[in-house]
């Protein structure tokens, strides 16, 4: 593994957005392997932020931290990888947003962080989405799976509204839905007939992977 | 004297009100509406209308503490339970938008129902410390725009002291009209009974929410008196040190103030915090933590300052079961906001980080609050606890119980009643099946509910009430 490779995952494990960014402007630059710059150098630091979280050494700002710096990598990388000659394959489409009326995405956020740091290519329509929205955007990107999230008791309702929804224009079987926040449980998940619950980013990746195939 | 607690110092208190001060006059709240805008800028706030945002002087926050009323009552529909603010003891209210509920018959956990508010209202009705009544959780067998409504209605015929709820829509307010005309008969006596109040959460950080802005501004015009209850969290939603973030929410509630007293001068304002600190690891919001109820004393500090009554979230806990760290936190939660004088201490009855809502936790926890009450009564020094001349007439030897000011005192304030707490000897206890302080509310909340209600409405005017609360259900 090349110096520039442990200076990627450590720009990432240590959530250094700038440094990130530049190294993958100068990977660019250098015409180095795409799949090694990610294997071996930002994927291993976004890899090793999961794991030390994992372990309780790492806590909740040091992996926005170190999400954010994965993608600040990636915007400059994602024209490359998406080209065919890069190697790499796209895990799949994701759509996430935080429902209407509910202005609070910070965990939102950093699911989305993940799991393109994952792999997966992630559009966040931020918070506050009607439904209507939200299944429009799905169509026109094609997307694998739908993540809504709501913070409040009150909007909660949301994620059933668009269980509605999807089925009343014959759309539920076309994608995934999972939902997430904090008043959010397994039990109503079931409830509404979504397809999965994860009550933390890095259990979200693993459902998403359950998930899309 | 009383017992107290504090912890800033004056010049402590200066220091956290001059940085709230730089938040508002540098940093700016957005308040997303433009008409609203207009009003902040024409009574002197520098406004930057593309991001929405109102730097806010310190003329105008004086300004708004100058006309914000001091003291006030908030009416009950009996009005033996009217609540006078400032007060001299920390009275007890429910924590609302809650989720779930504990079946008081097999203790399952299931997500909340209007009944279940009904009995969290019957409950409540019977905690004498219980002023003001949030209904508890979001009943999730109504329609889903109608759910603050219909659980503020239900408290209504089931509960005859103040109540308190959100408004998020100024759609909902001719319904609540037509409650309280219902109770009260005319928007005159609305306003001047005041039996109803708002809570209104700014939107951390440093942000309004347009709708629940509006409504609120509606209800400021009718004299609804207004909670302002912000709820940074440290090092997610505010700054990770205590000091800040109370800075920060302070600001907030200054320029929720000064919101209210434009567009009505003179709306009576209770100074509030929900603000607390994250799990580190998972973000999820803490309560029964001691950094959270140090935010809250500092805040109870700040309102007084102000000369503004307080009510804050307290009695918290973070325990998914009633038990021992429900208790531990609960305590740990409520004695620091009793000892520092907080007017209304908010969050009875609740679990799980006010998630959950258990019957029998309501009587705990009046009973946890009754204790610090009692802790903040402190030791009176008055000729009327002198007992010097009881120990001259004892002597040496003896004993003290046939002393007429030993019967008359242990009848009076000095020592508490509790109503849960197990003081029997070791065989009496046994003899009585070995209860505990979760057995024996249970039995007392299932008297409670089979019982008939002490303060029930005149039935024409349940009746006008569940006729409303039909029609919200009908337009959902």
């Amino acid at each position: 593994m090349g110096p520039q490779f442990d200076e990627m995952k450590r720009a990432v494990l240590e959530g250094d957005e700038d440094l990130a960014r530049e190294l993958a402007i100068e990977a660019l630059a250098s015409h180095l392997d795409l799949k090694q710059v990610m294997n071996e150098g930002f994927l291993k630091g976004i890899q090793e932020a999961g794991v030390l979280y994992e372990q309780g050494e790492y806590f909740l700002p040091d992996l926005v931290c170190s999400a954010d710096a994965m993608k600040s990598a990636l915007k400059v990388l994602d024209e490359e990888i998406k080209k065919p000659t890069s190697g790499m394959v796209s895990k799949g489409k994701v759509l996430l947003a935080t429902a209407q009326g509910d202005v609070h995405d910070i965990g939102k956020t950093i699911v989305g962080a993940m799991l393109t740091a994952a792999g997966y290519e992630v559009t966040d329509l931020g918070p506050d989405v009607p439904n209507e929205t939200i299944l429009s955007k799905a169509d026109e990107l094609q997307v694998d799976l739908i993540g809504l999230s709501a913070l409040l008791t009150t909007t909660m309702e949301e994620q059933r509204n668009m269980i509605e929804l999807m089925n009343s224009q014959n759309q539920r079987l076309k994608y995934k839905f999972i939902v997430g926040g904090a008043p959010v449980t397994h039990t109503w998940a079931d409830v509404i007939s979504a397809d999965g619950y994860a009550d933390d980013a890095i259990s979200a990746v693993c459902l998403v992977d359950s998930l899309v195939e | 004297m009383k017992m107290n607690g504090q912890v800033f110092s004056p010049a402590e208190q200066d220091l956290v009100h001059k940085k709230s001060m730089d938040i508002l006059e540098n940093v700016g709240i957005a308040f997303p509406d433009e008409g609203t805008l207009s009003l902040l800028e024409k009574n002197g706030a520098s406004i930057d209308w593309d991001r929405q945002v109102a730097k806010i002087s310190r003329e105008m926050v004086d300004h708004a503490l100058a006309t914000a009323p001091k003291e006030f009552t908030l009416g009950a529909r009996n009005p033996a339970n009217d609540f006078a603010l400032p007060s001299a003891y920390s009275a007890l209210n429910l924590d609302g938008t809650g989720v779930y509920a504990l079946d008081p018959s097999t203790g399952d956990k299931r997500y909340g129902k209007l009944q279940d508010i009904s009995n969290a209202a019957k409950v409540f009705e019977t905690v004498p410390m219980g002023k003001v009544l949030w209904p508890p959780i979001v009943a999730s067998d109504c329609p889903s725009g109608t759910r603050n409504l219909m659980g503020a209605a239900t408290s209504m015929i089931h509960c005859s002291k103040h109540i308190q709820d959100e408004v998020k829509d100024v759609k909902e307010i001719p319904f609540l009209m037509g409650l309280l005309t219902a109770i009260l008969g005319s928007e005159k006596s609305i306003r001047e009974r005041k039996i109803y109040s708002v809570t209104y959460c700014t939107v951390a950080p440093l942000m309004h929410d347009k709708d629940m802005m509006l409504a609120n501004m509606e209800l400021a015009k009718l004299q609804v008196p207004i909670l302002v209850y912000p709820m940074p969290a440290c090092g997610s939603t505010g700054p990770f040190s205590l000091y800040t973030n109370v800075a920060m929410a302070n600001a907030e509630a200054l320029s929720a103030v000064v919101l209210f007293q434009l567009a009505s001068p003179g709306t009576p304002i209770i100074f509030g915090t929900a603000q607390g600190i994250i799990h580190r690891k998972t973000g999820l919001f803490l309560e029964g933590a001691p950094e959270t109820v140090l935010q809250g004393v500092a805040m109870t500090e700040m309102g007084k300052r102000y000369g503004l009554p307080t009510t804050i979230a307290g009695c918290l806990t973070d325990a998914k079961e009633p038990g021992m760290q429900a208790v531990l936190e609960k305590v740990l939660t409520t004695l620091p906001l009793s000892l520092a004088g907080a007017d209304v201490i908010q969050g009875i009855g609740l679990l799980e980080s006010s998630m959950t809502l258990s019957l029998e936790q309501i009587l705990i926890d009046a009973e946890i609050a009754g204790l610090c009450q009692r802790m903040r009564d402190g030791i009176e020094v008055s000729s009327e606890k002198d007992c010097y001349n009881d120990v001259v007439s004892v002597g040496q030897g003896g004993h003290f119980l046939k002393q007429p000011s030993t019967r008359a005192g242990f009848r009076s304030n000095e020592f508490y009643t509790p109503t849960l707490l197990d003081r029997d000897s070791y065989d009496e206890w046994c003899a009585l099946g070995s209860p505990n302080m979760f057995t024996e509310a249970n039995k007392k909340v299932k008297g409670i509910l089979a019982a008939e209600p002490s303060n029930p409405l005149p039935l024409n005017i349940e009746m006008q009430i569940r006729e409303i609360m039909e029609e919200m259900r009908r337009k959902g």
